[in-house]
């Protein structure tokens, strides 16, 4: 299992940062990330300007990350998306999920 | 376009057929002896009729068929127990099922009432109250379409999904308000199978590219998501309803082109609406507003008309809903229910064409025999046997013709990868192609798509330049790509071309040394490096891209050509462009091979293996101490393959200067110089699977009998090649030991062996 980046901020946030590019083998390295984040912290953020390239599985796990957040009462921010993730979020119509996330 | 009659009346065709299969089955079903396989392919009829009635828009049939179906359903789930009573009812469905289909196909409504009796009593049987029988579930679209098997029995095949892309369907619930004058709105339903993302597409670039046609809404749906834990990475769990607000010229097939290749992996449900009058037909779900709708303004000012510009499947809609006002109309060779085709199992082609085979051969035997007949008699006998001898040839030539089609149904999914690909590279291509109508065995036709998709892909990612680059460089901003086929010399030829940089020949150099595919310092002639891109291991995967590198290799598409009988050649001039050319038999049944002899035996080369023969001077042979033998042909070494030797044949000649060699290449260029008696020259084959009759040989592809009725063998080169070095290989793990004295011990005893049991 591979993990992305991830640092462990005061307060005991963990924040992810994703790297430029998600395409769909990046999937799963994403999903394993935000399993292990939230078994680690109740307070994850996934810190987004960097994304130069993104699929749709990735966004789906971000997607179900928030919404899995939401179920267990934890905090979640997708912080500072990049203008690539907009538009991705825009095209499927998540613009605004992305709004909601991104500033929670 | 007509294709919309055309596939109804298939459509009524074989639900024709699938409702005797299923009657047949029906009366076969008796208490107590269950066949499962019975029960299934009743299921499967029923199953079929209602999906293709769906995308047709036959809401009572659909609506009537789920009732039967869920009953067959029950049965295949033994949660209905199999009774006389039950069978009598299923046979009446089945009977109400014929009469909704023929009032379908008169376009008339059936009576009211019709299905009533039947849906209640088969009510009955799922335990149901008697719930008013008249309005069961035709519902929702989706529900028409439940699953992935609208088509159980798979009869419909691509003509479904392309109905189904070129058809309205029921909009499912729209956002509502009036259309704006001028424009027509758009309801795309697009639900992705999960396995979307695994075959490389991006519904991104989908909804991004509906996008671009009009003020979309995108509503992504979110209900199917898993939870975190459950989520299957790469899986595909999201679907999306896209409210489209586009212009009138925007027709129905620049949105169908968007899901062209997806349509296979996703259902997907297209309406359309107009403004104000259509607006208030649309409101009610009911069938018969369904199939005009959009097309309904063209009968309003003719520049309003929404969907039916440049003749769009709404163009022919609205053509047919004129001709059904004024009676059945002039024109649409596939409007009237008289169709000139029939359906015919290909396993009955099959047989035919063997049988004609048989006979090619019959008919060879007798002109052999006949050739030993003193010359000037029997005059009438020969000018008889002539004329049988052309018989039998255009016998031979529409048999053969029966198992053709035209490469158009390969070159129509070629426009929509063009697009897809040039947007994922943001290239700007054009896409020609010529001589769609070029007809070749329907085996051939299936086979060509993975090549032809990964060819064009990798002209498109490789070849072309892009916009600015070419502007640059003086070319036009759009490449063009040039998908061409034709008959040439009893084979076909397909080319794809593009006007791009052509290879980069440095680049491919390096590549093949830094992957020890080419010794570092080889001269070759720009043509063989060129070739290097067909060899096995050479990936182009550092270039690039979600385009090519993720499929098959251009070895793979080599080597499926070849399984074809085919070969591809790449011609590339630096800063012009590449061509690459396919040839291709026009079918698998017959081939042309050259007869050689080794000894008593005969055997069959394909021609399209061979290079050249001769015979080598002495000087030109070398034998490798401990290694094979070795010929100096053309300024390079080729091994000699004795193919007595290896198939162990008595009384052969030996010494290559005395016979012949025969210089063969293999698919993956490498060549081969068999050593055999004599060639006797070409003649065409009728192939005979050796693995159906007896089983599979090492260096044999197939068998073939001969006109004097002697069975050959249909030798095939890479394996001969496989052989040898296996056979080479005996003497040490260093691989290659067996000297090349007549000896050779283990190779030559085992393929005695293997003689004896085939010759």
């Amino acid at each position: 299992m591979s993990l992305i980046k991830w640092t462990e901020e005061d307060g005991g946030r963990i924040r992810l940062g994703l790297p430029s590019d998600l395409d769909l083998p990046m999937a799963q390295p994403l999903l394993d990330s935000l399993r292990a984040a939230f078994k680690a912290s109740a307070d994850v953020a996934v810190q987004a300007d960097a994304v130069e390239r993104i699929s749709a599985a990735c966004i789906q796990a971000l997607v179900v990350a928030a919404r899995d957040a939401t179920d267990r009462g934890a905090a979640f921010v997708l912080a500072a998306p990049s203008e690539v993730l907009s538009e991705a979020c825009e095209d499927l119509g998540l613009a605004a999920w992305l709004k909601q996330w991104s500033r929670a | 376009m007509d294709d919309l009659s055309r596939f109804k009346q298939t459509y009524f065709d074989e639900s024709a057929e699938l409702l005797a299969v299923a009657e047949a089955g029906l009366l076969r079903l008796a208490p107590g002896e269950i066949d499962m396989d019975e029960v299934n392919a009743i299921f499967r009829a029923v199953h079929s009729i209602k999906g293709g009635g769906g995308a047709f828009g036959f809401n009572d049939l659909v609506a009537f068929a789920h009732e039967f179906e869920t009953v067959m359903d029950g049965v295949r789930n033994a949660e209905i127990p199999v009774t006389t009573q039950l069978v009598d009812t299923l046979i009446r469905a089945n009977d109400v099922l014929a009469r909704l289909l023929a009032h379908a196909a008169d376009e008339t409504d059936a009576p009211d009432g019709t299905t009533d009796e039947t849906v209640a009593a088969l009510r009955r049987f799922l335990g149901k109250a008697e719930a008013p029988a008249e309005e069961p579930p035709p519902a929702p679209a989706g529900t028409l379409y439940p699953d992935d098997e609208d088509d159980e029995a798979g009869i419909f095949g691509d003509a479904l999904a392309a109905i189904q892309a070129a058809r309205d369907d029921q909009p499912s619930p729209p956002i509502s308000g009036p259309v704006p004058e001028g424009k027509v709105r758009w309801t795309i339903v697009f639900r992705p199978k999960a396995e979307l993302l695994l075959s490389g597409n991006e519904p991104t670039y989908m909804l991004r590219a509906l996008r671009r046609l009009g003020d979309a809404e995108v509503v992504c749906h979110l209900d199917k998501l898993p939870s975190l834990r459950d989520l299957d990475a790469e899986l595909l769990h999201l679907s999306w309803t896209v409210t489209l607000l586009a212009d009138p010229q925007i027709d129905r097939a620049q949105i169908d082109d968007v899901f062209e290749f997806v349509a296979d992996d996703c259902d997907i449900r297209i309406s359309a609406e107009a403004p104000p009058p259509a607006v208030i037909q649309a409101a009610e779900p009911l069938p018969a507003a369904n199939l005009p709708e959009p097309a309904a303004p063209a009968s309003a000012p003719a520049a309003t008309a929404p969907a039916t510009t440049s003749g769009s499947p709404g163009a022919a809609k609205a053509g047919d809903g004129a001709k059904r006002s004024n009676g059945s109309g002039t024109s649409g060779d596939h409007s009237g229910p008289t169709t000139h085709t029939i359906r015919v199992d290909l396993d009955k082609i099959d047989r035919l064409v063997n049988m004609v085979g048989e006979m090619v051969i019959t008919q060879a035997m007798i002109a052999e025999h006949l050739r030993d007949l003193p010359p000037g008699q029997f005059q009438e006998l020969l000018e008889g046997l002539e004329s049988l001898a052309q018989h039998t040839r255009e016998l031979r030539e529409s048999v053969m013709s029966i198992r053709a089609q035209p490469v158009s149904s390969v070159f129509s999914r070629m426009p929509r990868l063009v697009r897809e690909c040039a947007a994922a590279t943001g290239k700007e291509v054009m896409l020609v192609t010529s001589g769609e109508t070029t007809e070749v065995d329907k085996t051939v036709v299936e086979n060509l798509v993975d090549p032809l998709t990964h060819m064009i892909r990798n002209s498109i990612d490789h070849g072309l330049e892009g916009p600015e680059e070419r502007e640059r460089i003086g070319k036009p901003r759009a490449g063009t790509v040039h998908l061409s086929a034709a008959h040439r010399s009893g084979r076909i030829v397909i080319e794809v071309t593009d006007d791009g940089r052509g290879i980069n020949r440095a680049k491919v150099l390096s590549k093949a040394i830094e992957k020890g595919l080419v010794q570092p310092g080889a001269t070759m002639s720009d043509e063989e490096i060129d070739h290097l891109i067909f060899l096995p291991g050479f990936s182009t995967a550092d270039q690039v891209s979600n385009l090519s590198g993720r499929g098959v290799g251009m070895d793979v598409v080599r080597r499926n050509i070849s399984s074809l009988g085919g070969r591809i050649g790449v011609y590339s001039t630096p800063g012009e462009g590449s061509r690459f050319v396919l040839s291709l038999p026009l079918t698998l049944a017959v081939l042309d091979g050259m007869v050689i002899s080794v000894g008593e035996e005969r055997f069959v080369l394909p021609l399209t293996n061979i290079v050249e023969s001769l015979r080598p001077k002495p000087a030109d042979l070398h034998g490798l101490v401990n290694k094979c033998d070795v010929m100096m042909a053309r300024g390079e070494y080729v091994r000699l393959v004795h193919l007595h030797r290896l198939f162990g044949i008595p009384k052969a000649i030996d010494d290559a200067t005395q016979g012949l060699v025969v210089l063969v290449e293999t698919e993956d260029g490498s060549r081969l110089g068999l050593v055999v008696d004599e060639v006797l020259g070409q003649q065409q084959v009728v192939i005979k699977s050796l693995e159906a009759n007896f089983r599979r040989l090492d260096g044999v592809a197939a068998a073939t009998i001969l006109g004097d009725g002697r069975v050959a063998l249909i030798l095939d080169v890479a394996g001969l090649r496989e052989m040898s070095r296996h056979g080479a290989g005996n003497g040490n793990g260093a691989g290659g030991a067996t000297p090349p004295s007549p000896s050779l011990p283990a190779p030559a005893d085992r393929s005695d062996q293997r003689q004896r049991q085939t010759v």
